[in-house]
């Protein structure tokens, strides 16, 4: 909580503040990307029509979450933490750039070593390890007994599983 | 009543052919298998086996995906027991007691016992689904594009009641979820809505990769912060088949959750969400020493497992009926039986008896399915889940992806899927739930259609909509629910249920 100085006014409810200020931001954008799309009128409602209220009401709720955090004690915000969702979005991103080609025997093992290492707790020879007999069984489960169309393994003009 | 009876034969008779058998069998098994897995719930699990349905005929589809989600339902529990990680929101309660039961080396009969009060939950609720299919159908046939919109607007209302959290924040993420299913190309005039000019977008955001970053990856991201909570029960698992005196206890409470859960399912808006928990606030006021509740009572399994199960069975009757999805596992299945060229809706009762009734007949069959694989291999699970998570998480993060890969083979659907967990995770930081949004997006495209042709035939007059009856009847219902959520008595109410 901070604390405020004279009479300026205290945030209560750091959370709703900035919930309140991210839905007034999309709530802006989306204002913004249907501002081509006629309305209609009420008899004939256009393509703008329901996004305009939507956004409307998004904008509303978050002013009103906004202004409350400033009256209405809330809850402080929590810790964050960066290497796990970044090393996740990483191993992610790198499944979907390999699974085409070379294929799951390559983007399986970097999906659950790079993801795996953002566990505090992670052991690097045992995740390697583990990745191996995973990915095995993943090709195993998915694409042999449950015929997923998966590449396994695509080299072009040599391999292709 | 023999009506009934004929159509369940019907039903039955599709549903126990050799291969829809062995297909109700594999769903169960598969969906199990990931379901048990901490932290991935039905609708994670439904979004990544979705493709291996793909290639089924439609009857055999719907079958295993039905399997699957019992799967996934039951193998949430196990988790929630064994490890304290509830998969989703619906097996939050089993955790009170199941999990201090393990602690107490009788995990095995509160496994046993959320079993058996499952299946006793399933029997009771497929009867009703089965009993309710016909007149509701009929009444869907008199709906028009007014009472159909009307009906979607109680629903989303009762979601902001049922929805965790500020009243606030879960209207702001209904609209969100309602603005996001505008995203794409207009089905009436073509127009592409705030697509910034993307491809990709012009189809519409996929709902699976919104479910699946929602409630896949970004809970796999919460898991990693909490480790505390996480702890796998290393006392002995004792018998399965619960005493008699465990029996006698939990008749009362399985057969009270049952109809409280199989009445909540009903509402569209997601009410199943509710039966666990109003099941466990019930037994814990009619119980003579409420004291124990929370420390290992049985009843706080058998109740709430069964009102979860009556729940996730009654919730199909929205969309069978009304072709209306009251819940994103239900938007899952529109998606699973448009590929397969079927419109949920009250048409498919008349045009394709075969299938409706088969899936009926086939709720019950993976219901038995359930209790048949589980008992036995309960040894099993507890193994697998003292895998360290450590290693248990990267191969979820491997699942997820490969699910949602398969679902459309495209890598981009994959990086998306990963955006959206990274925006879940951060709404979660403030108090944003993403369930609340998903509803609105499940029924976005649904809820626009009406309301326009509604407009249109009532030649935007909104008065001359709310003249009939039905119509002014659910929007008045929809303006009390929400009146109702912000009056600070039953506010507190509701946290009370949500909290206990």
């Amino acid at each position: 909580m901070t604390r405020g100085e004279g009479n300026a006014p205290r945030i209560r409810a750091p959370q709703d503040l900035l919930a309140g200020l991210a839905l007034l931001v999309l709530a802006l954008l989306a204002f913004w990307a249907s501002r081509a799309l006629p309305a209609g009128r009420l008899g004939a409602p256009g393509p703008g029509f329901l996004p305009r209220v939507m956004a409307a009401g998004l904008g509303l709720t978050g002013l009103a979450l906004a202004v409350l955090s400033f009256l209405r004690a809330g809850e402080a915000l929590g810790r964050f933490t960066l290497r796990g969702p970044l090393l996740v979005l990483l191993a992610v991103a790198g499944f979907a750039l390999t699974i085409r080609a070379p294929g799951l025997l390559v983007a399986g093992p970097l999906v659950v070593v790079v993801g795996g290492a953002a566990s505090p707790e992670s052991r690097p020879r045992e995740l390697v390890i583990f990745a191996v007999i995973i990915t095995l069984a993943c090709a195993g489960l998915f694409r042999y007994a449950l015929h997923l169309p998966i590449p396994v393994l695509v080299i072009p003009g040599l391999v292709n599983l | 009543m023999t009506d009934l009876l004929a159509n369940l034969a019907l039903g039955f008779g599709v549903a126990l052919s050799l291969q829809n058998v062995g297909l109700a069998f594999v769903g169960c098994m598969v969906g199990t298998l990931i379901g048990v897995l901490p932290g991935v719930g039905p609708i994670a699990t439904i979004t990544m086996l979705l493709p291996i349905t793909f290639g089924l005929p439609p009857v055999g589809a719907l079958i295993l995906l039905a399997g699957i989600y019992y799967g996934a339902q039951y193998g949430g529990s196990t988790t929630a027991i064994l490890v304290n990680i509830p998969g989703e929101v619906t097996s939050v309660v089993t955790t009170l007691d199941g999990h201090q039961m393990a602690r107490q080396g009788r995990a095995g009969a509160a496994l046993g016992v959320a079993a058996l009060g499952s299946f006793f939950a399933g029997c009771f609720s497929t009867l009703v689904v089965a009993g309710l299919a016909v007149p509701l159908t009929r009444l869907a046939m008199v709906f028009g594009p007014a009472e159909y919109a009307a009906l979607m607007l109680a629903g989303l209302a009762f979601a902001v009641v049922l929805a965790r959290g500020s009243v606030l924040k879960s209207i702001a993420m209904i609209l969100l979820g309602l603005l996001l299913s505008t995203v794409g190309t207009d089905l009436e005039t073509g127009v592409d809505r705030m697509t910034f000019g993307l491809p990709a977008l012009s189809d519409g955001l996929e709902f699976a990769v919104l479910a699946m970053g929602l409630f896949g990856f970004a809970e796999v991201l919460r898991n990693l912060e909490a480790t505390e909570t996480r702890d796998v029960v290393q006392a002995p698992i004792g018998r399965v088949w619960p005493t008699r005196q465990e029996l006698l206890q939990s008749a009362g409470p399985v057969a009270r959750g049952s109809l409280v859960g199989a009445a909540l399912g009903i509402l569209p808006g997601n009410g199943a969400v509710l039966g666990p928990f109003a099941s466990y606030a019930l037994e814990k006021r009619l119980a003579k020493d409420p004291s124990r509740f929370g420390r290992g009572a049985i009843e706080g399994v058998a109740g709430p497992e069964a009102a979860n199960n009556a729940g996730a069975q009654t919730s199909f009757i929205p969309l069978l009926t009304l072709g209306i999805p009251p819940n994103a596992v239900m938007a899952l299945m529109v998606g699973a039986m448009t590929i397969h060229g079927i419109v949920p809706g009250p048409l498919v009762m008349s045009r394709n008896p075969a299938l409706f009734w088969g899936l009926i007949a086939s709720m019950w069959i993976g219901n038995l399915m359930l209790l048949v694989i589980n008992l036995p291999l309960v040894g099993l699970w507890v193994r697998f889940l003292r895998v360290p998570y450590r290693l248990m998480f990267p191969a979820i993060l491997l699942f997820c992806c490969i699910g949602i890969y398969s679902v459309n083979n495209s890598p981009s659907d994959v990086l998306l899927t990963g955006g959206c967990a990274l925006l879940g995770y951060a709404a979660g930081k403030v108090g944003l739930e993403g369930a609340p949004l998903l509803l609105g997006m499940v029924l976005g495209r649904l809820f626009e259609e009406n309301l326009r042709r509604a407009l249109a035939i009532a030649r935007g007059d909104p008065w001359a909509i709310l003249q009939r009856p039905i119509t002014a009847g659910l929007v008045l219902a929809a303006l009390l629910v929400l009146t109702a959520a912000i009056l600070p008595a039953v506010r507190r109410g509701r946290e009370e249920i949500f909290t206990e």
